[in-house]
């Protein structure tokens, strides 16, 4: 009886813990919309959308890496070599090259190449998912410092550029394309074998290898994917910036880490979804608006930004699912 | 020599082309300095010259490198280059290395990761009889006079007069009144302070009719410039009658939040450093105006001073403090002076040391 009631209780604390983020950025539009009642005009609406295009199309790769309880930390690097190359085939002011928007396809494989050996070598050399891709991160960086010695790609294609600055419905392509992003990582994870797998991985991976999943190819492919979504990242930030040059990708490990975080996806694995990364991607970007909106001095607002992390993840983590916490 | 019969524009793409192929060369450099001892490299006649300095991956850098490998050139000397990828403790070890490889014979003009690494470079150098010229760090009580004469010089460009001057050019594209918003670098870095008093100098110049709206740290990025500057347009919106950034990196990701609302050009933006990027945009009547900073000059002038105090060409313990301690010129490019600074003679006299220098660096508490 007395159990009864308590597993009862903890059921409807899980029911309302898987919403926690959203709440979170519920809170977060109401405070800064009492402060600064701009927060909720059109404009700034379209300028946090176009804010979080880049970071949305990140989150989708680095969530299924999460869910699966390993890291990626290439990030950087691969959006970094993927603006490089899109700067270098579009029309620019460095290579001969103009193959217009064709350099968006390039550029997502070229990120799903590194992907695919971020995973290749975390899975047959067996070096943990934290080195090797650290590892291919900073090679990603080193390739676009090779190809451009510091120097910077100018581009200038206009027609690459509308996917940042043309709109359709008054809403940046970028978004648009953003949106799709999460599409197809929504249906990867909700009605293919690998979005189950990804789970069944990050669960528990001794019994999926037990229960017949291919543990090894689904990494490879997980990662591989991972790096297609950064490759995207990587020509949209070549899109919205206007060039490229082997620093581009700098900050964005932390947001797409952080994201991911907030958004209620445990780093553990098993726990979470790209819905809660769009909702965390939302959290991190409101956030930083709103803080420059309501005048908080810079830096409290770091203070801020940590505190909220944390505050997040203590939300959202089922401490009744954990057994050891290191 | 080649390079001075090619227009301006021509000899900076030449520049750009011979660095394009050479990074990959430097890195490996860098890479192997610290690894392998290079058999017969190091002859004992020889000065070796070399510069130490954070990254490739950036325009500044890599052009502080070309100029030091430039006069390594026009005298025939084994040239290094070493990168701390922004880590002192590989900076030094790479510099221990280079030191032991040369038997001390080496010339090095070094822009040190942090400070305080200045120091124990500089100790280092006069312990195994090298020379050594600094770069915009070091700490205030470190002096070159201290350490005759191996520490030869320190140079640096002073940040408060050249923001100054290019805040002054910003207000001036403004229409001389209005509303600014400024992006500043890490606000622990010396730049960034430098740069930061040099705006509030200027805004104060102007009696209150500029007034500085917000003022945040964008720690140097284009990316983190771009979402604040997206805020800002919503929280001022048109009471942003410019742009202040202090870095070119900063300005170019505001100017790009601008373009996404069909600003750019409307707003004038300024930056620091001088990049492609700002010249063009420049060109282009969308920023008002970036202040370039001379790397090629401190690259090449820096190892050219130190290897002619090696070679007994300058007794330089006998030199005034302020030929020991010198800043470099920033020039101020704006529309109105940039052809002429396109077309300005980038070739260095490397006779003429002081020459190019504003005067003695200055402490400010």
């Amino acid at each position: 009886m007395a159990s009864g009631s308590l597993a009862g209780q903890r059921n409807r604390f899980a029911r309302w813990r898987g919403l926690a983020p959203v709440g979170v950025l519920l809170l977060l539009c109401v405070v800064i919309t009492v402060i600064s009642p701009n927060f909720l005009s059109f404009s700034n609406l379209v300028r946090l959308l176009s804010g979080a295009a880049i970071p949305l199309v990140l989150v989708m790769g680095a969530t299924f890496v999460i869910l699966m309880g390993s890291i990626d930390l290439s990030v950087e690097g691969v959006v970094a070599l993927a603006a490089v190359i899109t700067s270098m085939l579009v029309l620019n002011d460095f290579t001969g090259a103009d193959l217009g928007l064709l350099a968006v396809p390039v550029a997502v494989v070229a990120g799903g190449a590194i992907g695919f050996i971020n995973g290749f070598v975390h899975v047959r050399l067996r070096i943990p998912s934290f080195m090797a891709t650290l590892g291919f991160g900073f090679a990603g960086v080193g390739v676009a410092t090779a190809i451009l010695g510091g120097f910077t790609v100018r581009i200038a294609d206009r027609g690459f550029r509308e996917l940042a600055l043309g709109r359709f419905l008054d809403v940046p392509f970028s978004v648009w394309l953003a949106g799709m992003a999460v599409l197809v990582a929504w249906v990867i994870q909700e009605r293919t074998r690998l979005g189950r797998w990804v789970y069944a991985i990050g669960t528990d991976e001794v019994t999926a290898r037990h229960a017949g999943v291919p543990v090894e190819r689904t990494r490879i492919l997980v990662f591989t994917l991972a790096g297609l979504f950064y490759g995207l990242g990587g020509a949209l930030a070549a899109a919205q910036l206007g060039q490229g040059h082997a620093l581009m990708g700098t900050g964005r490990l932390f947001t797409t880490i952080t994201a991911v975080v907030v958004g209620g996806t445990a780093l553990s694995g098993g726990v979470g979804s790209v819905l809660n990364s769009v909702v965390g991607v939302g959290i991190v970007i409101v956030l930083t608006n709103g803080m420059v909106l309501m005048g908080i001095p810079p830096y409290v607002q770091q203070g801020v930004q940590g505190l909220m992390i944390i505050a997040a993840v203590a939300l959202a983590l089922d401490r009744s699912r954990l057994v050891v916490v290191k | 020599m080649i390079h001075k019969r090619l227009g301006p524009i021509a000899r900076r793409q030449l520049l750009r082309r011979d660095l394009l192929k050479g990074a990959a060369g430097f890195a490996g450099a860098g890479v192997l300095a610290g690894t392998f001892p290079r058999l017969g490299a190091a002859q004992a006649d020889e000065w070796t010259l070399a510069i130490s300095m954070r990254s490739l991956a950036n325009p500044y850098h890599a052009t502080f490198a070309a100029g030091g490998e430039a006069y390594a050139e026009s005298v025939g000397a084994p040239f290094e280059v070493l990168i701390t990828e922004g880590n002192s403790e590989k900076g030094m070890a790479d510099i221990r290395a280079l030191l032991a490889r040369t038997g001390g014979k080496l010339v090095l003009n070094v822009d040190p990761n942090d400070s305080p690494d200045a120091r124990v470079i500089v100790e280092e150098c006069q312990r195994a009889g090298a020379y050594v010229v600094t770069q915009w760090n070091k700490p205030d009580d470190l002096h070159p006079w201290d350490f005759d004469p191996n520490y030869v010089a320190h140079m640096s460009f002073d940040g408060v007069p050249t923001a100054q001057a290019v805040a002054e050019a910003l207000f001036e594209a403004m229409g001389g009144e209005g509303g600014i918003v400024a992006l500043g670098g890490i606000l622990s870095n010396v730049p960034a302070i430098e740069r930061k008093i040099g705006l509030d100098n200027a805004i104060a110049a102007t009696n209150g009719k500029v007034q500085l709206l917000d003022f945040q740290p964008a720690d140097w990025n284009e990316t983190r410039a771009f979402e604040i500057m997206q805020a800002w347009l919503t929280r001022f919106g048109d009471d942003i009658k410019g742009v202040f950034a202090a870095n070119d990196g900063m300005a170019i990701g505001a100017l790009e939040a601008l373009r996404q609302e069909g600003k750019a050009g409307a707003v004038p933006v300024t930056g620091i450093d001088g990049i492609e990027a700002a010249l063009f945009a420049i060109e282009a009547g969308e920023m008002a105006g970036t202040v370039a900073w001379d790397p090629n000059w401190t690259g090449g002038i820096g190892l050219a001073l130190g290897h002619a105090v090696a070679t007994g060409k300058i007794d330089i313990a006998a030199e005034p403090h302020s030929h020991r301690e010198f800043y470099g010129t920033g020039i101020v490019v704006t529309p109105a002076n940039l052809a002429e600074y396109r077309a300005m003679d980038t070739s260095l006299d490397y006779g003429d040391f002081w020459g190019k220098s504003p005067g003695q660096i200055q402490y400010r508490g």
